[in-house]
């Protein structure tokens, strides 16, 4: 099966807040069929630029990365559930390529 | 008593004496050596036709350098089916040796052929193999990895876990290639 990122933006909420969007988030995946393999938390961060989402201005949110195995037909409606979800800010699914040889990696 | 005569001696006789259509000689037939003479043959001298000294002369010329010609032609002819028969053997042999090795040739080319065959199936089975292995190697890693993925079980833990260690990326490198992980997190 091919590999997935869903890189998501939460609305800036408090901690119960979040951990229900991203329970609600996963168990949206599990229910399509995915398989999640780790989850990430890039931070409570200011965004880029203001966006503007479910009648509302977001000025801050908190980035996650979701790495996932998936049938690649569900992508869409993925997609279609998380842009309806209010919590979510903005959501982006990307194709994970072949890990790198990270020997000389000056990253992580 | 008199017999037809045919042959090589037939042309030296027209020329020199043909009167009749076929040539006849004279041969003992019925009468034998010891039978008496016949009544109308009694004083009969048997006298040779006669011959021209001219133009037994002439002939003779002739025919001898007619003959002598022949002669050289016929040698000749010999020599060159001699020679052309010990050309044809010399060409015969070399076809025989040439054959010989030909058929050395040919056959260590095939061999040749057929080991780099068996080699190269040799190599491509090694290399399903390889793949093969890498393939268990894959797959065993996955099983490992399989260990840490998320289920419904494990979900909240993950969470909290996750919303505990915000992880970061960034990182800053100079000219002199020094990373400087420590950034600030807005």
């Amino acid at each position: 099966m091919p590999r997935y990122e869903l890189a998501v933006i939460l609305k800036a909420m408090q901690r119960p807040g979040t951990s229900a969007a991203l329970r609600r988030t996963v168990e949206t995946l599990m229910e399509r069929g995915a398989v999640v393999r780790d989850l990430e938390n890039l931070g409570e961060r200011l965004l880029p630029y203001k966006i503007n989402k479910h009648n509302q201005n977001h000025l801050r949110g908190s980035y996650f990365l979701i790495d996932f195995y998936s049938a690649p037909n569900i992508l869409t409606s993925l997609l279609d559930h998380l842009h309806r979800d209010v919590d979510v800010v903005r959501p982006t699914v990307l194709k994970k390529d072949d890990q790198v040889s990270s020997s000389n990696c000056c990253g992580s | 008593m008199f017999q037809v005569i045919g042959g090589r001696s037939v042309q030296a006789a027209r020329v020199l004496a043909p009167r009749s259509a076929v040539l006849v000689e004279a041969v003992r037939g019925r009468k034998s050596r010891t039978d008496p003479v016949a009544k109308s043959k009694v004083g009969r001298i048997k006298v040779p036709p006669p011959v021209d000294p001219e133009e037994m002369v002439v002939l003779k010329e002739r025919y001898g350098e007619y003959q002598m010609i022949m002669r050289a032609l016929r040698l000749e002819a010999r020599q060159e089916a001699q020679e052309h028969r010990v050309l044809m053997d010399l060409n015969h042999l070399e076809n025989q040796r040439m054959l010989k090795l030909r058929i050395v040739r040919v056959q260590k080319e095939k061999e040749e052929a057929d080991r780099k065959k068996f080699e190269v199936i040799l190599q491509r089975e090694q290399e399903q193999q390889e793949i093969v292995k890498e393939k268990e190697k894959e797959i065993l890693q996955l099983q490992e990895d399989a260990k840490n993925f998320i289920t419904l079980e494990n979900l909240d833990q993950r969470i909290e876990e996750a919303l505990d260690n915000p992880k970061n990326y960034n990182f800053a490198i100079d000219k002199q290639g020094k990373v400087v992980k420590q950034t600030m997190l807005q």
